[in-house]
């Protein structure tokens, strides 16, 4: 029974890590209609940067998000204007993002090598850091990126239905021109979102740097995880894809500990197609931006 | 056309250049590229060659080069240990060629970049055989390329020296060479060496428990050759009296430790047996340290030897190893230079862990093999290589003398070691005689 509780609870937070990794494709897909495939490696930049700051300067890992987090905001500010002046539509988006994914991969392997990185413990005391609740271990890092996520899902729902940016979103995500008609500066808006989006993926990447071993091509084995919540949680919707991200997370970790590792992902693509043939705008709509 | 739409053309061929420029090799003169990279390796006078230089420029060996053909992960998922496989083979080639080259020629290394992948190192190693009509060839890394590339040089008839490939029983090519000292039944010897090594302690763990990673080679040591009734790692366990509580195998590319130490902690076996690679191992250990639980005694199959270093709770962890960087591997004067070479190497090209160990060692054999056969058959023939390969065996730094076994499929006995993570560095602890000094097994039930 611990054991099988246990496998929930590290369902639920490592499922917030996820979800805290996909708010950021699904925001950019569902508002601007770009399926950005750089993310996955904006995630990945960002924990490389974590790992070397944090190693060259012998600094916290934690407070790298201050340093991350405005850094790519800007980044995804110029990846935004880039796409605007290219005309970038959803297709074209798909190839001109994967060129971008396959460049970032070389520049970080160039730069850090192929080989595996790790901010040792001296530097990184949060990775086997826990609290227990009757035996059962809530792990600080995947807890702490829990919590990021519900903060940043709750706080983007409340952005999109509360003021007056997330009516604005809305209003371009549904119709741009007409929301230009109504005097929406919608590049505007695409550029804020787009750099809110890249700094939810820099976020990701320092509990990445912070929970596990880097590599150039980590990034690559995340599109089986990231894509099915994004699409179970709507596109667009932040707290649909935190939900996603617990019950992939849920069920990956249940069916993990019930009938071996090797069924996780058989469970998770199960889910999906399940959830999609009686759902196929996603799992909550109500809320969704589209 | 529309300006916009010309515009956005332009951008869109700008971006593809870029993706071209990046995947592309920036090395030096000569290069083309198959999947990725191609790199032409010569050695240049100075030490850790990395520069690609032409073969004239160099002073010990003369006339035609003798072009050598191999690919390597230089990009991809086996690309950290392919690291290890370039270094190694650039501190060969300098090191030949400063000796006067091989048949009085220069080598000229031509290395193409397989991506990790085994249907580009098969295409590869067309390539290199059939267009650039390379002289000889020299295995990749990993065993589903090395797999796919023996194919191909069985096909042409070219001598396939090889290093770390797992499969022992596919590979039945009566001209293929294994570097990799596991014998042609590592599923039962090298379980049995690391069971040999935890009796000798005299308190051997009474239960057992195996995380097996679904990759072939691991689930090859783990189970045996499917379809037989041979066994592997974990029947050798049982056979021995040790209960095992926990068999429980996962996916390749694992990225949630959380359910599987969860699982180990539940059977809390005396002894773990970790059938991964790579960084499994870390992984698996942070993730038991986060639920406040580490076992007895832990093996790792085939670890990357530097990230578990750095690993909290990985100390006491055992792996195989075919040299390691003390006594009395380093007793020898040559192979101490070889290997200060290899890890200057490792060194400038960014490499971590930069010291030479099993990879490095393995390689390093390979090249010795294609050098011996060249020499001792006075000629790049490849059956006249083979032959005299396989009638004489080979002289190697790392390994000693070897003598290949047709009827054990060219397979020499299983010369592994036991080797432990022991204050933060790795030792070899079994059998005694290549243990370092003041070095033996520590593993104790209970703590």
């Amino acid at each position: 029974m611990e054991l099988l509780a246990q496998g929930i609870v590290s369902g639920i937070l490592v499922g917030g890590l996820y979800a805290l990794m996909s708010i950021g494709i699904s925001l950019s897909w569902g508002a601007l209609k770009i399926i950005n495939l750089a993310h996955f490696s904006f995630i990945l930049l960002s924990a490389y940067i974590v790992y070397q700051l944090t190693v060259s300067f012998e600094v916290d890992p934690l407070l790298m998000v201050l340093v991350v987090a405005p850094l790519f905001f800007l980044v995804g500010v110029l990846v935004q204007m880039f796409f605007h002046l290219a005309k970038v539509d959803e297709f074209k988006s798909l190839i001109i993002t994967f060129g971008l994914f396959i460049i970032f991969q070389s520049a970080m392997q160039t730069i850090w090598s192929a080989d595996f990185r790790r901010i040792g413990p001296v530097l990184n005391p949060y990775e086997t850091q826990s609290f227990f609740v009757g035996g059962i271990a809530f792990q600080l890092p995947q807890l702490v990126a829990f919590v990021v996520a519900l903060l940043i899902a709750g706080g983007m729902w409340l952005t999109f239905t509360r003021t007056y940016f997330g009516k604005a979103v809305r209003a371009v995500a549904q119709d741009p021109e007409m929301a230009r008609a109504f005097g929406i500066d919608s590049r505007r808006v695409a550029v804020i979102l787009s750099g809110l989006s890249t700094a939810f993926s820099a976020l990701a990447g320092v509990f990445i740097a912070i929970g596990q071993t880097m590599f150039p091509e980590l990034a690559v084995a995340w599109f089986g995880i990231i894509f099915p919540i994004v699409i179970l949680g709507g596109l667009g919707n932040s707290l649909g894809t935190l939900t996603a991200g617990v019950i992939i997370g849920v069920a990956a970790g249940v069916s993990s500990v019930l009938w071996g590792p090797l069924s996780a992902p058989l469970v998770t693509f199960t889910i999906l197609i399940v959830a999609l043939l009686f759902r196929p705008e996603g799992l909550i709509t109500k809320r969704s931006i589209a | 056309m529309r300006p916009r739409t010309r515009w956005t053309y332009l951008i869109l061929i700008t971006v593809m250049a870029m993706v071209a420029a990046a995947c592309g090799d920036d090395e030096g003169e000569g290069t083309t590229t198959l999947g990725a990279t191609a790199t032409t390796l010569t050695p240049s006078t100075t030490e850790g060659a990395t520069e690609t230089t032409a073969a004239t420029e160099t002073t010990a060996a003369s006339g035609e080069p003798i072009r050598v053909g191999s690919t390597l992960a230089l990009t991809g998922v086996f690309a950290p240990t392919a690291a290890i496989h370039k270094a190694t083979g650039e501190v060969f080639v300098e090191r030949i060629n400063a000796s006067g080259g091989l048949l009085g020629r220069p080598i000229e290394w031509i290395l193409l970049d397989d991506e990790s992948a085994p249907d580009l190192a098969a295409a590869a190693y067309e390539r290199l055989i059939t267009e650039d009509e390379v002289d000889l060839v020299l295995g990749p890394y990993g065993t589903g390329n090395i797999t796919a590339a023996m194919a191909v040089a069985q096909r042409y008839g070219y001598v396939f020296p090889h290093h770390t490939a797992s499969l022992t029983y596919a590979y039945t090519y009566e001209c293929h060479f294994s570097s990799w000292s596991t014998g042609l039944h590592p599923n039962i010897t090298n379980p049995n060496l690391l069971y040999d090594a935890l009796e000798s302690t005299g308190t051997p763990p009474e239960t057992i428990g195996f995380v097996v990673n679904e990759f072939p080679g691991t689930m090859f040591i783990s189970y045996g050759q499917p379809e037989t009734e041979e066994g592997g790692a974990v029947t050798e366990a049982e056979k021995r009296g040790w209960e095992v509580v926990l068999d429980v195998t996962y996916p390749i590319a694992t990225s949630d430790w959380g359910p599987l130490a969860a699982q180990v902690r539940d059977a809390d076996p005396d002894f773990l047996y970790i059938a991964g690679l790579g960084v499994d191992a870390p992984n698996l250990i942070t993730a038991m340290q986060a639920i406040d639980y580490s076992p007895d005694g832990m093996f790792v199959q085939w670890p990357a030897p530097g990230p578990l270093l750095g690993t909290e709770g990985a100390d006491g962890i055992m792996s195989v190893t075919i040299f390691e960087e003390h006594p009395p591997f380093t007793d020898d004067p040559e192979a101490v230079e070889v290997a200060g070479m290899i890890d200057a190497t490792l060194a400038e090209s960014g490499v971590p862990y930069a010291k030479v160990e099993t990879q490095a060692a393995a390689s390093w054999t390979a090249w010795e093999y294609l050098q011996q056969a060249a020499e001792g058959a006075g000629s790049l023939d490849q059956q006249a290589m083979c032959d005299w390969l396989i009638d004489n065996g080979a002289q190697t730094l790392f390994h000693g003398d070897i003598e290949f076994f047709p009827d054990q499929q060219n397979y020499f006995e299983d010369l592994s070691k036991i080797k432990q993570v022991q204050d933060g560095e790795w030792y070899t602890v079994y059998p005694e005689e290549f243990a370092a000094p003041d070095r033996s097994v520590a593993f104790s039930p209970g703590g």
